[in-house]
Parts: structure tokens; sequence; C-alpha cells
């Protein structure tokens, strides 16, 4: 069988070698022969990303070629078609040739025909064969953009051996999961289909102040507020949905492959760890930062630090701690108190004037997504430390990062 | 408001000649073009005598002429198709409607059934029963909606004779590559269902040719955009389209299936359409190339699979019976397409398919027979493609011809980054670098 299927390897490289592949940018009327002495007449677009969609030409020039020959074969085997999802990216620059620049493109083509043929033997077992599926990471510059091909249907945790040796070769440090599927670039112009709002944040102007330095959540997260979700949590929901926004981060950098869960499914937690009674679940009950570490420990295995403030005004001494933890966890923080529960998604800093602004995710928004509304009103914004009941109390869920890959 | 047919001067002609039998009813076919304004009749063809000729008082076999209509229609490039029936006959017309009604429902039901590719919104469903008196030489013309057999009524057209009716029309051809894999059931694996499996293949090779990207002289033209710009009468106007594929985003299975066997197709054939004068638009050229390429395949394999069947699984090509390990392996060629045209003058052709084993004179004769068309071997076209050629020695190659393929690969591409952005993306890369160093 492997024979078989290095022989069809075989056969798709020479296609995309040959004239009759084809390439087409994608919402434009430009074709491109890449194998033909690329006679293309075009503009460069202006746009930052190109898609281009590999066809075949099915017809031919010249001579006439020969009428088709029907064969039969009486064998008994089995029988296999499948569509390989072939994905390559080629970063370029306006000072390079289109020649070269479809060359690359090619190359890279190809190249990646041979890691599929590659995995795809690596995974069969016995007449199964798993699709190999091209997924982007964006490494930290200068490494870019890398494709990296891994089974389908095989969980991310199988695959520690495999992303053990990317971050060897590309001499990544073993602390942030580059290579798992969720951390997978999502391009600028492709919309995302769960319909929420992906990192508000940063539309935003961060605050200058005198020596003062910015440190912010690290990767992805989305934003969860009121009534989302068929959900009218209006007035009780939201820790929950401060919950839910530190959920979605650690499902996005790929730490668990888990959905955000609903309120329901948070208040079930709370009752299978002996926190709760069963009337909790289907309540409208409020939860605090310590339901939040406990549920954040049952879904998600994930342990939390809490801070606990006596009184608002303290928070504005808190700058060196909520900044050390940006940068080592990098986690979106829930704050809790006074009857409210926020996100907190950075903190800008002065350790020599002890100024200090802190970055808020409001989930008391009731409106739709719109990324303009939130942040001119201020759903998503920066505030001073008079933004805190000064009086109340406060509780604070640092989620700490799994240091894994 | 009626449907207009313009109709070749020649057919007139061809149609008093059949005036003047002296048996009984002439019944025939109509050939020609629907366009959504009007319809062009190039040629008629009557329907072969049959060994006992019909009687002055008899109806017209159904099942003769609809089955003459099957085979005329397997000989219409892309473009000319089977319009109506016509039929010459004492009877009075209005007497006569009921038969035409049902030969002309009866046609096209067959022809319709034949068919691989779906039917499109913007198809004219009128089908034309023509009358003619052979005595006065009226014609009385009636046009029935195939759409809704039950609702049907005759409506009345207009049947204009004009000269010249398709010396200007256009053609759309392409040499089109074939490579069709189908797997066998694993326990039957006999002619009948090597026809079943061929046409889910077909069918499937179908689809992705509706979907294919058309470009019609090196251009793809938007579909309302009409192909022959200002162009003067008489003047003819060739077209190469070339037609580019992209697999299935989804199969629907990606599992592994036992199989029996399999049988594949591989090969070019040559695909032809013509376009009525009239402003045909780029949309229409490319549904009536397409629609002739599968076709023109399905054709084929059929005419084999009859072929097999009536000999008794005789193999046509050079295979042989190979029992070793329970596996044989047959090679048959397809027949190749020969174009001959309808008149002198006019770019349309009629076409057959001829096995290579064969002498040419088959195909005269059939041309005779089916279309009533005179044509001597050299007025025949038989340059647009090749027969194919089995060699003694390619059976034997590979006696265990496993079928495990996967088809061509989908993607997706971005080149990305102008430099403009690239600084922009290096600025942001820089900021988090500095945010990460305290």
């Amino acid at each position: 069988m492997h024979k078989v299927i290095s022989r069809t390897f075989e056969t798709l490289q020479s296609q995309v070698k040959s004239e009759s592949c084809v390439l087409t940018v994608c919402d434009s009327p430009v074709i491109i022969w890449p194998n033909r002495g690329l006679e293309c007449k075009f503009l460069f677009l202006i746009q930052s990303v190109i898609n281009l969609r590999l066809m075949m030409e099915a017809t031919k020039t010249g001579r006439p070629l020969s009428a088709p020959i029907l064969s039969r074969t009486v064998h008994k085997s089995h029988f296999l078609s499948t569509t390989f999802p072939v994905d390559c990216v080629v970063r370029t620059t306006v000072n390079e040739t289109i020649k070269d620049a479809f060359e690359r493109l090619l190359e890279a083509l190809t190249h990646q025909l041979c890691e599929m043929e590659k995995v795809t033997l690596q995974h069969i077992k016995g007449t199964t064969l798993l699709v190999p599926q091209p997924l982007h990471f964006l490494l930290p510059e200068p490494k870019g953009l890398v494709t990296v091909v891994y089974p389908a249907g095989v969980p991310d945790s199988q695959l520690e051996t495999q992303r053990k040796e990317l971050h060897q070769q590309f001499e990544l440090p073993d602390d942030w999961p580059y290579f798992r599927r969720a951390n997978a670039y999502h391009f600028p112009n492709e919309p995302y289909k769960d319909g929420y709002l992906r990192n508000p944040h940063l539309g935003l102007t961060h605050p200058t102040l005198d020596n003062g330095k910015v440190y912010l959540v690290q990767g992805f997260y989305s934003y969860h507020h009121y009534m989302q979700d068929h959900v009218d949590d209006n007035g009780w929901g939201c820790a929950y949905r401060s919950l839910q926004t530190i959920c979605s981060w650690f499902q996005q950098q790929g730490f668990v492959e888990r959905a955000v869960p609903t309120h329901r499914e948070i208040q079930q937690a709370l009752l299978d760890v002996g926190d709760k009674q069963a009337s909790f679940v289907g309540s409208r009950q409020w939860i605090g930062s310590i339901e939040v570490q406990v549920v954040l420990n049952q879904l998600l295995g994930v342990t939390s630090k809490i801070m606990f403030v006596s009184q608002g005004s303290e928070l504005a001494s808190k700058g060196r701690e909520l900044a050390n933890h940006f940068l080592t966890d990098g986690t979106p923080i829930m704050i809790g108190g006074g009857v409210l529960a926020h996100t907190i998604l950075g903190v800008a800093w002065s350790e020599t004037s002890g100024q200090i602004r802190y970055l808020i995710l409001d989930p008391h928004y009731t409106g739709a997504e719109d990324s303009q509304v939130i942040t001119d009103k201020g759903w998503c914004g920066w505030k001073g430390p008079d933004f805190w009941d000064q009086i109340a109390y406060y509780n604070l869920c640092l989620p700490q990062r799994p240091k894994v890959i | 408001m009626g449907r207009s047919y313009i109709v070749e001067e020649a057919v007139e002609g061809y149609l008093t000649k059949q005036c003047e039998q002296k048996a009984g009813p002439v019944t025939g076919l109509l050939i020609g073009q629907s366009s959504t304004q009007r319809e062009f009749v190039v040629t008629a063809t009557r329907t072969p005598q049959r060994e006992e000729p019909l009687a002055a008082g008899d109806s017209p076999d159904k099942q003769w002429v609809t089955e003459h209509a099957r085979q005329v229609s397997r000989m219409l490039p892309g473009g000319l198709s089977v319009l109506g029936v016509f039929i010459v006959t004492d009877i009075d017309a209005k007497d006569s409607l009921a038969t035409l009604r049902k030969l002309v429902f009866a046609v096209e039901n067959l022809i319709s059934s034949e068919r691989l590719w779906n039917p499109a919104d913007d198809d004219v469903t009128d089908c034309v029963a023509l009358h003619v008196n052979p005595k006065t030489r009226k014609t009385f013309c009636r046009t029935f909606d195939i759409k809704d057999p039950k609702q049907s009524v005759a409506k009345p057209a207009d049947w204009k004779y004009q000269s010249g009716v398709c010396s200007s029309w256009s053609t759309v051809s392409c040499s089109l590559s074939v490579d069709m894999l189908v797997p066998l059931p694993d326990d039957r694996t006999d002619l009948e269902d090597m026809d079943k499996c061929l046409k889910e293949g077909l069918k499937v090779w179908a689809h992705q040719l509706e979907s294919a990207v058309c470009l019609i002289d090196g251009r793809k033209l938007s579909e309302d955009m009409e192909l022959v710009g200002g162009q003067k009468r008489n003047v003819r106007q060739t077209y190469t389209a070339q037609l580019l594929i992209t697999p299935d985003e989804r199969r629907a299975t990606d599992v592994v299936q036992r199989c029996g066997g399999s049988v594949s197709v591989r090969g070019a054939i040559h695909s032809r359409a013509y376009l009525h004068s009239n402003k045909p638009k780029a949309k229409l050229a490319e549904k009536l190339l397409k629609r002739d390429a599968v076709s023109t395949v399905a054709t084929r394999a059929q005419m084999l699979l009859e072929e097999l069947l009536t000999s008794d699984g005789e193999s046509k090509g050079s295979g042989r019976d190979r029992p070793q390990r329970g596996t044989h392996n047959e090679l048959f060629c397809l027949p190749h397409r020969i174009f001959c045209p309808v008149k002198a003058s006019g770019p349309v052709c009629v076409c057959d398919y001829h096995f290579s084993d064969e002498g040419l004179s088959v195909v005269t004769d059939r041309l005779k027979e089916m279309l009533d068309i005179d044509a001597a071997e050299k007025d025949l076209d038989t340059r647009q493609e090749t027969p194919a050629e089995v060699l003694e020695g390619e059976a034997a190659a590979e006696p265990t011809v496993e079928t495990i393929e996967a088809l061509e690969p989908k993607r997706n591409r971005y080149i990305g980054v102008a430099m403009a952005t690239v600084v922009a993306f290096l600025a942001t890369a820089a900021s988090m670098l500095y945010l990460n160093d305290v």
C-alpha cells in the first residue's frame, strides 16, 4: 500500500510541475500558468494578503491527443479517493519579481506534498488513511510564518513529540505552545466563524505615563459579555462572562480543547466539586473570584492565584504584581468586588511615579459585537485608579499559564 | 406570445421532398438550437425506413421514432439538439396533433433520460410539432411545453424560412483530457455493473466540469458578456476554450472501500459547440460546450458497452483474460469523433463515432441512415481526434492494477505581505519583544 501511495504522490508532484498547473487570484480575473514561462499581464495588488487558488487545466492545445481508452480491471482491492487540502504561504516583498515569488510558491507546494506524503505514510493504520492537514503558525520574528502538516483526527495530546522536534528545529522556548493547532495563524481577511470579537483592545491607543510601561495580555481571547448566546444574564452574569473570556484564552492558545463553558456548565462544575448545592444549577446566583478559580481548575485543569485587597484604593499600589503577571503568565485577570466583576487585560504602570492605568474589558455590555462601539464607549478601555470602588474589598483571580508546548 | 422558428431554406426543400413519398405518413426530426427569443432549425431528417414500410392509414411507430431520435441526439455536437418532430400526412392537422403530441413527449423523455447533466433554469422547454400537408405543402406549427406534460396545450408558433440561417454561427471548441477512475463493487464486476458505475463516475465528472472555470480565447468573460461583438454577417468566428478544474471541496467519502476492481477512462476528446449569431452570451457558450464534453464521453462509453453486451463479452480491444490470481485487465479503445458538415457552406457539423477497426464507410452509411446526409469519405473531418492505440504488450504491463488513488489537492494559497505591511508587522513584533524583556 505504501508503494501505491508514494506513486500517487509522485503523480501529484508531476501535475504541479506540469504546464496544466494554473493559479487563479481569488476575486480577480488574473490567471497565471506558473510553469509556462510566466506569461501573465498583471498589476501587483495593494492588498497585504493575496489568495490564490490552484487549479488544473483540463484542456490541451496543440496536436490532437488520442481518443480515450477504457480500462477495466478485475481485482479485489481497496479504493480510496480523497482530496488533499494543500495550503501554502509565501511571504514576499515588493522588491521581489513576480517570477521569483511564484517559483518559491511552487517550491513550497512541492515541499508540502512531500511533507504530506511523509505524514500520510507515518499514520497509516491498516486500511485507514488520515488526511494530512497543513496549518500555518506565526513564530516570533524573524522566523515568521511556518507551515506544519498534521494528520487530521490525531489530537494535539498525541503529537507532542512532533511539537518538541519543531521547537528544537526553530529554537523556541518550551513554555509557549506555538505549535498547538489552536494557535494556527488567522489571516487578516478571514472572518471568525463563531462571531465573537477577538482582542478588541488592539484598536486602542495605550496611555503614556512618565517612565511608564504597558504590560498586556499575551495571545488571543474572545470578548464575552451580557446577553450573548441568547442567555439573558443582565445583572447577574458578569463574573460568568469574565470567566468565559478567560476560558477562551486557554482554548485559543491551544492549552485546552474544551469549548468555552456555558453558564450552566459553570454552575454544574461548582456543584460537582461540592462548592454549591444542587439548587444552584439553573439559578441566577452570582459567583466571585474563588468560584472562578475553582471552575478553571475543575474544567480546564488550570491553577490560579488569588490576590486580595481590603479596599479598592489599594489597587493603585498593585502595579508591580499586575505587571509581573502579564509578563510571566500573560492571561486575562478576573476581578470581583463591590457587586461588580470585570476582566483586566493589561496595566500601564510607572515604577518611578507610581502612576497606574488598568485595561478593562467590561462584561456588562449588552449590545452587538461592534468593535467600534465597544472601544468608543469604553466597554474595552483604559481606566484610572478611581474606576474602583475605593472602599469595597476586591478579590482578583490570576490564572497561571501552564508551561507546556 | 408564441415561439418563433427561423428555418433554414434547405429544410423547406427537404420537407417538400418528403411530400412526394407515395407510402404512408412520413415522420422525422427537426434539429437546431433554441434561444430565449427564437428557435433556429438547421436541418431535418426523416425517420429511417423500417423493414415493412407504413401503409397510408397507419399511425407512426412511436418506438421507432423515439429510437431514431435517441441515435440522432448522439450525433449532434453542442448547440444542436432535437427540437421536435414533423409529420407529413394527409390526415388533417388538427387530428394529427394528438399523435404529434405523443411523439414529441416520447422523444423528449427518452433523450432527457440519457442526459447526465442537469437542466438549467434558463433552458427553453418548448418542443415543436410540425404538420405538413403533402398536397398543399402547407405547414401547421405548434409547440408543447415539455416541462409540464399534464397541463401542456398546443401553442401556436411561427414557422419562417430564411436562407443562411447558420452561415455565420460561431464555433467554440477545446481538446479536453479525461482521467476518470471509478471503483467496481466488491462482488459484481460484470458489464452491467460497469455501466452503472461508469454513469456514476461520469456524473461526478460532469459536476466537476460544471463548476470549472471556462476561458474563451484565453480570457474569463463575465456571464452576460456577448461573445460576438459587432460582427459582420457571414464572417465565421471560432473560439478556443480552456477549462480549469478544481476537485470537490468536500468529498462525501474519504473512506477506504473494498472493491472488486476498477474502470478507468483516460485520453482526450474534442468537444465542440455551435452558437447562433444573434448576440450569444459567454454563459451560453460555456454551458453548451460543457454539456457536449459530458455527452461525448458518455455516448462513446455507451456505444462501447452496447458493442460488448451484444457480442457477449468478447472484447473489442486487445485485452486478454488473465486468470492469474483472479485478476484480469482489459483495455478497450473508445471510438473517436468524426465531423461532417450539414451543408456545404455553413460551419455547422454533425458528428459520429468511429471504431478504428471499421472502415469509414460505416460512418457515411450511418450519416445517410440517421440524418439523411449524403456524404463522401472525403467530406469527413477526421483530424480532430486521433484514434487510441492499445499495444499488445500494454495489457501485460500491470496485471495487478491497484486502485488506491488520490485526486488532485485542493489548495488555497496566500502570497502575502507587501513591503508596507511588513514594516508594520515588524513594528508590532518589536513592541512585543520590548515588553517581554524586563
